[in-house]
């Protein structure tokens, strides 16, 4: 008899998906949860070191809110100059469970060990940008995409408090943005 | 009086009126309404998070048209929900473009007779700006709002441009720098378009929701109308209209003035669609022009890195503003070029990424030491809209192969460059690509790419004004030519387009239309 995980793997790869999708879609919304481990190995073997354990785990946690109120079908906003409308594709939580699912070996491994494991898996990612996160066909990648298009990836990188897309005071916009914590800002001034 | 649509231009008629008329102000409109302030945070949340339309159900179902439609959004506050509250005005030329530079057409009205009710725009809607050098920005008052302030990027990025010899000043918008008319100060939520959270950027809802609570005017939502009567006299008589959640059944509007405010789609279109056996090609169309003359401009960007430590983020939706190219003499070897000019700062080409320059799949810290690496340097975007002279040919018609569920034909759109700025598009975009990379040059900078939309930014005609109904379908206060009692205001009246963001002028031109329509209206003392 199939295993959960099994019988996922197997109807992602080898059954037309619009046929099992509602059911599929149901059992990988447990089976995310169950995996949270694999989730959160993978979390810090991929995402930068310097966000820490605890860093990671809480993006993975954010990841796996994300894909729970994933809403099919949504109204997406317009595109400018087109009369053609927009709806989200059907939720990629069954593909990417599966793929999770096939991740497992990961958990406990060193963390140069499971980054050969991910390649390995990405191999026929042929893409240079992020993709939105819906359109990942990884989970992997939609994990980096998650985490990088956010507001907080840009504070990392610029090691100062952007803030982008946040509530921030106008009248702090004129003068260099604050250092993180610890930090220092360079500045062309 | 009755108002066919609810966008900017609508808002402003019926603030105004009911500000200085007596009466009741009865607005149709063919969508729904919008969620209220308090829902917006969430559905913007939705938005960043997964890409969702912010206003959901803004739309009517089986609009699909053929041509560069600019926005489906049909809804209680039109396009103007969603707009980026960008708020430059026409400068002086444009207005008279053909005694001027021997293109196009001049316009029945000058900037002069228009500058009053600039400013009056400009209070209605809360505009922050600075004052640009008088001889490019010439204006009666100031600003109703100090400036946005301009943000660390963009105080970098002045200093650059100036040493290309060229004046920049912050862009006036329709964003509040400080709380102005019981909305918030903004606070960088930088999705102006298309949700602020806040209510600091102004969308037609507040000027609704005010006249609402007054009881000064009555929207009928998701009521569509479909044609406009005209009696014996040649006055528009009823508006038909039928609604959107009842099948069969047409519900008439009756009234003494009729305002098309329908944007520079659907004003042409409902005056084709009211054709009868009288009026074969549509009402208001003795000349011939309705839906003729579409217009707008189109832009040509750069993305300049330069060797300045920028930090995107700050602010992204403010920019820099230059009217510089717009207000230049008529050039000696007669052709003809003007433009505006906007700086950003942007985050374009620097963003981060899966794989690093070798082709290898990055991960972990790789990921973010290559982005670091690259965003050593600033990227400036620069965008300038040249002026497009709009042809005959440039028009809405009715597709008689695509039509809405009550049997009406649907627009078509196709606009056309009149001769002279289709012979010069060329040379245009290379001498606006030429500026950019002297501009790259002068800070140390190099363009990384260059690209031209070839849709036309903030469109509008089809219904020009004008003095003579042989040329035009409304005079310079937007009442037809051929209808009395029948305006139309906004955008659908524009001569030209102009080479800057449009509404603010959409709004003035309104408010000068409603101050004539009011002439025949009871005023609120008596």
């Amino acid at each position: 008899m199939l295993s959960r995980r099994r019988f996922l793997v197997w109807v992602s790869s080898a059954v037309p998906i619009a046929l099992v999708a509602r059911r599929t879609d149901a059992l990988a919304a447990a089976w995310i949860a169950d995996d949270a481990a694999t989730l959160r190995a993978l979390a810090e073997a991929i995402l930068p070191s310097e966000l820490g354990r605890e860093g990671a785990a809480r993006v993975a946690r954010e990841f796996q809110r994300w894909i729970d109120n994933y809403r099919e079908h949504a109204e997406l906003v317009h595109g400018y100059g087109t009369s053609a409308l927009r709806y989200a594709p059907p939720s990629p939580r069954a593909k990417w469970s599966a793929q999770l699912a096939e991740l497992r070996e990961i958990v406990g491994a060193p963390l140069a060990s499971r980054r050969e494991i991910v390649r390995a898996r990405l191999k026929d990612v042929r893409t240079d940008r992020m993709p939105a996160v819906g359109a990942a066909s990884h989970v992997a990648v939609a994990l980096l995409s998650f985490y990088y298009q956010r507001s907080e990836a840009t504070d990392l990188c610029y090691r100062a408090q952007v803030g982008r897309e946040q509530c921030r005071p106008l009248s702090a916009s004129s003068r260099a943005p604050l250092p993180l914590a610890g930090g220092r800002v360079e500045t062309s001034r | 009086m009755c108002i066919i649509g609810s966008g900017i231009s609508a808002a402003m008629v019926a603030d105004k009126l009911a500000l200085t008329r007596a009466g009741t102000i009865v607005v149709v409109e063919s969508g729904d309404e919008m969620p209220p302030l308090d829902r917006r945070a969430a559905l913007r949340q939705r938005f960043l998070d997964y890409d969702e339309n912010p206003w959901p159900r803004d739309h009517l179902d089986g609009y699909e048209v053929e041509g560069p439609l600019q926005s489906r959004s049909m809804c209680v506050g039109g396009l103007a929900m969603h707009w980026g509250g960008v708020t430059p005005r026409f400068s002086p030329e444009d207005f008279r473009l053909q005694s001027q530079f021997g293109v196009g057409t001049d316009w029945p009205i000058s900037y002069e007779d228009l500058e009053a009710h600039y400013l009056e725009a400009e209070e209605v809607l809360g505009v922050a700006g600075e004052q640009g050098p008088s001889e490019m920005d010439p204006r009666s008052k100031p600003f109703p709002m100090p400036m946005l302030p301009l943000t660390y990027n963009l105080s970098l990025l002045k200093d650059w441009v100036a040493k290309a010899g060229i004046t920049m000043w912050s862009q006036p918008s329709a964003k509040n720098s400080v709380p102005y008319a019981g909305r918030a100060e903004c606070c960088r939520n930088d999705t102006c378009t298309p949700i602020c959270p806040i209510g600091a950027k102004y969308s037609p809802d507040f000027t609704w929701n005010a006249l609402r609570r007054a009881n000064r005017v009555q929207i009928h939502t998701r009521t569509l109308v479909r044609r406009l009567e005209v009696d014996e006299r040649n006055r528009v008589e009823r508006a038909v209209a039928v609604s959107r959640d009842a099948a069969g059944g047409e519900i008439e509007f009756r009234a003494k003035q009729f305002v098309v405010a329908g944007g520079y789609v659907w004003s042409s279109h409902l005056l084709l669609t009211s054709r009868t056996a009288r009026f074969p090609n549509g009402i208001a169309n003795g000349s011939g022009l309705v839906g003729k003359y579409l217009t707008g401009h189109r832009n040509v960007q750069a993305y300049v890195r330069l060797p300045i430590k920028l930090y995107p983020g700050i602010n992204e939706q403010h920019s820099l503003v230059s009217k510089q190219f717009m207000r230049v003499p008529r050039r000696s070897d007669g052709r003809y070029l003007r433009h505006d000019l906007r700086v950003w700062e942007s985050a374009s080409g620097q963003g981060p990424r899966l794989r690093g320059d070798s082709g290898a799949l990055m991960l972990g810290d790789e990921i973010l030491s290559d982005w670091r690496r690259r965003t050593e340097q600033g990227v400036a975007r620069l965008r300038a809209y040249y002026d497009v002279i709009p042809d005959r040919a440039s028009e809405l018609t009715l597709d008689t192969s695509r039509k809405n569920q009550w049997g009406d034909p649907l627009p078509k759109l196709a606009f056309r460059d009149a001769p002279e700025s289709a012979e010069a598009r060329a040379w245009t975009e290379d001498t606006i690509k030429g500026l950019f990379n002297e501009m790259a040059r002068a800070g140390n900078g190099q363009v990384q790419r260059t690209q031209s939309d070839e849709f036309q930014d903030h469109p509008a005609g089809g219904c020009r004004m004008g003095s003579d109904p042989a040329t035009s379908v409304t005079d310079s206060w937007g009442r037809t030519h051929d209808h009395e009692n029948l305006f139309v205001v906004g955008a659908p009246t524009c001569v030209s387009g102009s080479c800057a963001n449009a509404t603010l002028t959409f709004c003035a031109l309104s408010l000068r239309s409603a101050e004539e329509i009011g002439r025949s209206l009871p005023s609120k003392s008596s």
